[in-house]
Parts: structure tokens; C-alpha cells; sequence
């Protein structure tokens, strides 16, 4: 069974996360959001097949349920989950195309998250501008370093489970069970499958707290809604072992992302402006809310490393500057 | 129960059934009053009967009590089936929907991996391609363990940890079969700052199948090769029918404990498959000694096929003790090959030509193949059964899609046949070396390593002169005792 099942988080990690972090959850479901869609574009740039790049989206939802999104910068914690996953996937990809990857997606030029036409800012940079996203040898060296010291300590967090059932595949399989709702097929399963890959980027962890077969049935019912199919009249989806609750309720999560990103745009204008989000950020952000950076243990993990890299970080800063 | 049930459906089986056991009672108190009078004639003796009576008695009215209680316990069970036909008969099928039957599937969860420091150690096992062994202890539980540390790369390479030990995590943990290792957890030391080591925490088996063979003075008996082989192929198809290849079989990988039970281990070279194969896999897998000839010959795309290669080379091996195709090489290897299996042509093996390094074979001319190309095999294996001789022959076909595949193997006529398989309980105990302070010699060749050179050409190499003293060979007559 174990292509078809995933661990679930349990309760207490779901507690914890929504009771006792320091993390107002508004900036949690911000932090998550846009380090998925980070992680999805790099997958794209570095041609991973989605089979891979959704199961680093999963990988790191588990880490940020063990360890705090705060403790390490969101862009490296991405790029060292999609190198891991590729890594034992059959398409894995060398570092040095994982960090030039991330330079481009970070960088000002790089259209990650669109920007909108209201936004005040500095205005964008040239069209086209690569000195933008050089990589100077230095840079690439600490940001390597950085990823194969977070993929040690996700895996760690993991106890080295890397096990990822995706329900894309089942929810083929149950279209094709359902005759694709008399619709057309490539249509229908195109629907279907946007769903699923939506549901991945939803801060609402649906892929950690359901198993794939609930997932791929909800996508159908999402995807037959939106294009009128006529389902049948049955509770179908006991069929599929999936009780009409469990239904509703992943229905809700699934179509509720597009309003929840709705806001968030409105809500930061760093979105807005189209650039990542940053720890730096967030870190403003509470000040400016009055919160405290960080709880207790993670600060001190956090304050533990960068004490040992500042020095080297800050180095390699100067090292770019007078290279350039 | 069920004939219980039937007398007591009914209310007149129920009564009579009282009236019999009145009319004991009857007579067991009229009885009794005998025995009182002979109590008044033998107060020792009696005394005690009377007790004994007296239990019988209460044993009676219980039994009693028993079928007095149970007609009521019975018609509670019928009253359901009524309403169900007359009354509430909706109500049924209503309850039918609101509880239909799912499915829940329970996979665990997730968490921090423990420190190593849980653990005692005890004595170094082996030192193998791909890392270290040791005998262990679990401080909490005092259970025994072996600790598998796996061999990280020095930072140099920059590609983190090996992705060979985070593939053979992956699959073990994916895999729960009783010939196959178990993983019970994974350790590390140095905390999650800075990972120092990875142990892989695994059962302890005393021993394998390697240095048992070694050491064996006798060979294997028939019915304890076939629980072996048994045991093997059973594992076998559970891991192919999860779509993983194996790709180590050999007999230093194979664990056995004191109870006979067989253990796959070595999931340093395995991994996860489709159908079809995914193109360009690496053909530098397999020990030497047991890889397949299609593999040597430089194919990319192979399937469970050259598990049941090994397979084959392990049988032989169980027969004889001693390793069956022992090449110095690739191009040596395949000449052993083709001395015990035969040359290929296109009838034995269609499209070989069409491998990469077949290109430049030049075989033995046809006329002189005709004769002597055909497989030794049932030569070499005088004392082998036909059954295990077509089985044998079939794990050791040139054609990968002529071998049998492990569900097919455990399905052959060879375990059916007699002798037996031996049962697990009965099988011979060996003295164990890795629960002891010596380590595990190793003779065989190890699993080529990643990212070394494949052996991209054979060069042209000529086979044109393997089989060139066989015709001196004393070929048929003779024959041997069978030892079964």
C-alpha cells in the first residue's frame, strides 16, 4: 500500500503550529504560499517532471510542521527539499544549476510573482538585466553550502522518511472509472489535475492532513463543478473511500486558496511588488506588529548558525562587491 | 455453537431439553440419597463423596441455569430477523447508507530522527562497499540489533549525502516482509545541526549465507536448498511486484538466522522501477560474479530479469558451495557464462546482437557450436533433480525474457517435488560469526561503486576458442548415486 498512502501529520503537530508559534498565521500562510510557488517555478526551470517538484512541495510542508519556517531562510529551505527530492528521483540535477536556478527566481527581473500596476516601490529594473542574477563563485560556494547543511537537517526532521504518494495518478485512474463524466477527456483531466497542483500551494496543508485517494476524489468534484458535468447520483465517492465530510471539507480547502491569495496580495505589498518573501521581511513585519522575532529555541538554533556563517556570509558579500 | 444453536431455536427443543435434564436431576438426587445412606454406613468415606456429589450437583444446576438462561438469549437473536421481515425492514436498509464501509488508511506519521547514542554497541560486523556494520544493543529495550552506518561523502563531491543510502532507507522503509531485512529505524549522531553519521538500525541475523557456505563441511541437503531458494524467491516477487529491483543479489547478502529464516539485505544498489524500464539505467550493478549476461553485454534497459539471474548463480552456488560463474573480469565472466550456458544465437536468444557490446563478439563458428554450444548445465548438476535442473536452466536462460519470474519460481514443480522443502524450524544450526569479534572476510568482488567507468567496450573480443578443448571432454555415460 505504501504508493498509495502518505504519513499523516497528527494532531499535536497541527496544535502546535497553529497555537504556540510565534508566527502570526497570517505571515505563516504568506511564508508558505510563496515558497511552494517558489519551489514549483524552480521545478519548472530546472525541467523536473511535476511528479517530482510536488513531492518537494509535500517534503517541505512536513519539514515546516517539525521544525519553524523562521529557523532558515525560505528560498534555501526550497532550494535544498527540490535538490533532495530530484536527487532521488530519476531526474536528479547537479547544485550548480539548483543555485543559478534560485539567483534568477530571486532576483528583482525574474516575474516570479507578477507584479500589479498600482504597486508603489522602486520601479522595475531594465527589461532584461543578468547582472541581476550573477552568480559570483563565492555566492555559490556559501549558498551550496547552505543547501546540503538544510537537506542533513530536513531529513533529520523526516528521520529520513522521504516517502511522497502523489494522488494524481489515482485520480486518472477514477476518472477513467467515472468514464471522465461524459466530458471531454484531456479537459476533464487537465481540470483535475490543476486542482491537485493548486491544492499543493494551499497553506490549509491539505496533503499532509489527507491521503491521496481523498484528494484525487475531490479534485474530481471540484473539476466536474466547474465544467457542469453531471456526476452520478449516488454518493459515488464511498466508492472511492471517501465519506462525504472528508469531501466538503477538501472541496472548501481546495477552492478557498484563490480568495485566500486574493487577500494576501492585498494584505503585502512585498507581494504585490513581485518580489519573494523574505525572512528579513517577516521579521520587520512583527517588529512593526511588536511581536518578537522568533521563539525561544528556534532563535537560538538560528542565532547558533549564523554565528558560524555570518562571518563567512559577510566575507563573501564583501568578496562580491569588490569583484565587481 | 452451531449445533447448540439449533436445538435451542426452537421453544420444544428447549423444553424438552429441560425436562431431560430434570429428569437427571432426579436421578442424580436419588442417588445422592444412596449415597447418603451409605455415608451413614461409612462416615469417612462418604463424607467426601458427598462433596463430590454436592460439586456434581451444583455443576448441574448450573448447566441448568445455563439452558434456563439461554432460550431467552436466543429469542432476543431471533426477534431482530422478525422485524426485520415485517416491521422495520426500511429501517435496515437505511442503516446500510449511513454507515457504508471505507477504507481508512493508516501510514504513521513524522518526526525527528533519535540519536545513535540510544544505542550500545558491541562488536564491529563488517566493513562493506558501502559502509560499516556493527553488532548493537538498544539501551531501552536490550533488543540486539545490527547498526549500518552508511558511508557519507567527505563534502568533496558537493553532492550532500549519498543518494544510494537515502534510496536503500527509502525502499526498506517502504518494505515489510519477513525475507526481506526489517528497518526498524534510522539514528544519526552529531544532532540535527550537523549530521556527523547515519546509521541505518536493522534486525540482527547471526549470520549469512556466504560465510555459512564457506564453512559448511557438507554441502546443503536437496530439501535445505529449497527452503532457502524458497525463501528467496518469495521475497523476491514481493519486491518486484513494488517495482523494485534488487540489483545485489549475492549470497553475502543474503542473512539467515538461527531459525532458518532467510533475510534479503543490501538495498545499497536498489531501486524503484516502471513499466516500461526506465531507459538508460546504469548497467554497472550486480556483483560481477552474478551479473547477467545482458547487463555485461552493456544493456540500459533491463527489468526484474537480472534479479532472477542471480537467483540462478545463487542456486548453483548453494549446490556446490562454491561460487557458480567466478570471472576476472567482464569479458572473463561472459565467457563463463557461455561455457556453462551456451553460445548465443538468434533461436536461444533473438536480438542480442542488438546490445551494445555484442557488436564486436565474435562467437564460436556455427558448425562447431552446433555440437558443443548446447548448456552444461544438467552435467555440472549430476545430482540435481529434472525439476531443479529445468529450474536451474530457466534462471540461467541468455534470454532475460525466457527466465522465469520469481512468482513464477515459487509456483515450479521443483518445491512440490519430494524432498520437501525442510520447515524453517528444523534447519541446522551454524556457529555465528557475526555475533562474534571477527569480522566477516570478504572474497567476493563488491558491487561495481556509482559513477565509475562502465565498461562502455569489450573490445573485439574473441570467443572463437572457449570451447576448443571441450571436444576431449569424456562426455555422457557414467553415473552417480542420488543423495536426497
Amino acid at each position: 500500500m505504501a504508493h498509495m498512502t502518505n504519513p499523516l501529520a497528527t494532531v499535536d503537530q497541527l496544535y502546535r503550529r497553529t497555537s504556540f508559534s510565534a508566527l502570526p498565521s497570517d505571515l505563516q500562510d504568506v511564508i508558505f504560499f510563496t515558497t511552494q510557488c517558489l519551489t514549483q517555478a524552480a521545478g519548472i526551470l530546472l525541467r523536473i517532471p511535476q511528479s517530482v517538484t510536488a513531492q518537494a512541495n509535500v517534503i517541505l510542508a512536513r519539514y515546516w510542521l517539525v521544525e519553524s519556517p523562521l529557523s532558515h531562510e525560505f528560498s534555501d529551505v526550497s532550494a535544498a527539499v527540490l535538490f533532495l527530492v530530484a536527487k532521488l528521483s530519476s531526474h536528479p540535477c547537479p547544485p550548480r544549476d539548483v543555485c543559478n536556478v534560485y539567483a534568477y527566481l530571486l532576483s528583482p527581473g525574474s516575474n516570479l510573482f507578477p507584479r500589479s500596476n498600482d504597486a508603489s516601490g522602486p520601479p522595475p529594473p531594465a527589461q532584461h538585466d543578468p547582472s541581476s542574477y550573477y552568480l559570483s563563485e563565492a555566492a555559490y560556494a556559501a549558498f551550496h553550502g547552505r543547501i546540503l547543511a538544510l537537506e542533513g537537517r530536513v531529513l533529520h526532521a523526516l528521520s529520513f522518511d522521504t516517502h511522497v504518494a502523489l494522488p494524481h495518478p489515482l485520480a486518472i485512474t477514477y476518472l477513467q472509472a467515472l468514464d471522465f463524466l461524459e466530458q471531454p477527456r484531456a479537459e476533464m483531466a487537465r481540470r483535475v489535475v490543476e486542482h491537485l497542483n493548486a491544492a499543493l500551494l494551499s497553506p490549509q496543508l491539505l496533503y499532509l492532513t489527507h491521503q491521496p485517494h481523498a484528494l484525487a476524489v475531490a479534485a474530481i468534484y471540484s473539476a466536474a463543478r466547474d465544467r457542469g458535468a453531471k456526476m452520478p447520483e449516488c454518493a459515488w465517492w464511498e466508492v472511492f473511500d471517501v465519506d462525504r465530510e472528508e469531501l466538503g471539507f477538501l472541496v472548501v480547502g481546495m477552492r478557498s486558496l484563490e480568495g485566500l491569495v486574493r487577500k494576501q496580495r492585498a494584505d503585502f505589498e512585498e507581494l504585490a511588488r513581485g518580489t519573494m518573501i523574505t525572512r528579513k521581511f517577516v521579521e520587520a513585519e512583527m517588529k512593526m506588529r511588536g511581536l518578537r522575532f522568533g521563539n525561544g529555541s528556534a532563535a537560538a538554533d538560528a542565532a547558533e548558525i549564523d554565528e558560524e556563517t555570518a562571518m563567512m556570509l559577510s566575507m563573501d558579500e564583501k568578496a562580491d562587491t569588490m569583484e565587481q | 455453537m452451531a449445533s447448540k444453536s439449533r436445538w435451542a431455536d426452537t421453544e420444544e427443543d428447549a423444553a424438552q431439553d429441560a425436562q431431560r435434564k430434570r429428569e437427571k436431576e432426579e436421578k442424580k438426587r436419588l442417588k445422592a440419597e444412596k449415597a447418603r445412606k451409605a455415608e451413614e454406613e461409612k462416615r469417612a468415606q462418604a463424607e467426601a463423596e458427598a462433596a463430590r456429589q454436592q460439586q456434581e450437583q451444583q455443576e448441574k444446576e448450573q448447566v441448568e441455569n445455563d439452558a434456563n438462561n439461554r432460550p431467552p438469549a436466543k429469542r432476543r437473536k431471533v426477534t431482530p430477523g422478525r422485524e426485520d421481515g415485517s416491521v422495520a425492514e426500511g429501517e435496515g436498509g437505511v442503516e446500510e447508507d449511513e454507515a457504508p464501509k471505507i477504507l481508512r488508511f493508516e501510514a504513521g506519521g513524522w518526526g525527528p530522527a533519535h540519536s545513535v547514542e540510544n544505542y550500545d554497541k558491541l562488536n564491529d560486523i563488517e566493513e562493506g562497499a558501502y559502509g560499516w556494520v556493527a553488532r548493537g544493543k538498544e539501551i531501552k529495550t536490550g533488543k540486539v540489533v545490527a547498526l549500518k552506518r552508511l558511508k557519507l561523502d567527505d563534502g568533496n563531491s558537493g553532492a550532500g549525502l549519498p543518494e544510494t543510502g537515502l534510496r536503500e532507507i527509502q525502499i526498506l522503509k517502504d518494505c515489510s516482509h519477513r525475507n526481506i531485512v526489517t528497518l526498524r529505524e534510522v539514528v544519526t549522531s552529531g544532532g540535527p545541526q550537523r549530521i556527523e553519521n547515519v546509521f541505518l538500525v536493522l534486525d540482527f541475523l547471526e549470520h549469512d549465507l556466504k560465510s555459512i557456505l564457506e564453512d559448511m563441511p557438507e554441502p546443503f541437503l536437496a530439501s535445505e536448498v529449497k527452503t532457502l531458494l524458497r525463501q528467496l524467491a518469495s521475497g523476491l516477487s514481493y519486491l518486484h511486484d513494488r517495482w523494485i529491483l534488487h540489483r545485489d543479489l549475492k549470497t553475502s547478502n543474503l542473512l539467515l538466522n538461527n531459525r532458518g529464516c532467510l533475510k534479503i539485505a543490501d538495498f545499497g544498489m536498489a531501486r524503484y522501477v516502471g513499466d516500461p524500464p526506465p531507459a538508460r539505467l546504469t548497467q554497472l550493478v550486480v556483483t560481477l560474479w552474478y551479473r547477467s549476461p545482458e547487463l555485461l553485454l552493456g544493456t540500459e534497459t533491463y527489468g526484474p530479469a537480472v534479479d532472477m539471474w542471480s537467483v540462478g548463480c545463487i542456486f548453483g552456488e548453494l549446490l556446490t558451495r562454491e561460487p557458480l560463474l567466478q570471472g576476472r573480469n567482464e569479458v572473463d565472466e561472459l565467457t563463463r557464462i557461455f561455457e556453462l550456458c551456451g553460445v548465443p544465437t538468434d533461436e536461444s536468444w533473438p536480438g542480442f546482437r542488438r546490445l551494445p557490446n555484442a557488436r564486436s563478439l565474435r562467437l564460436p563458428p556455427k558448425s562447431a557450436s552446433s555440437v558443443a554450444s548446447g548448456s552444461v548445465i544438467r552435467a555440472r548438476f549430476p545430482l540435481l533433480t529434472s525439476a531443479g535442473c529445468a529450474l536451474l536452466d530457466g534462471l540461467l536462460a541468455l534470454d532475460p525474457t525466457r527466465r522465469p519470474t520469481a512468482r513464477q519460481m515459487l509456483a515450479h514443480e521443483y518445491f512440490a517435488q519430494d524432498p520437501k522443502p525442510k520447515q524453517e524450524a528444523m534447519f541446522p544450526t551454524f556457529p555465528s560469526k557475526a555475533g562474534q569479534e571477527r569480522r566477516r572476510r570478504r572474497d567476493t568482488p563488491n558491487a561495481p561503486g556509482r559513477g565509475q567507468q562502465a565498461a562502455v567496450d569489450l573490445g573485439s573480443v574473441d570467443f572463437g576458442g572457449i570451447f576448443a578443448g571441450r571436444e576431449k571432454e569424456e562426455r555422457g555415460g557414467g553415473f552417480s548415486l542420488r543423495m536426497i
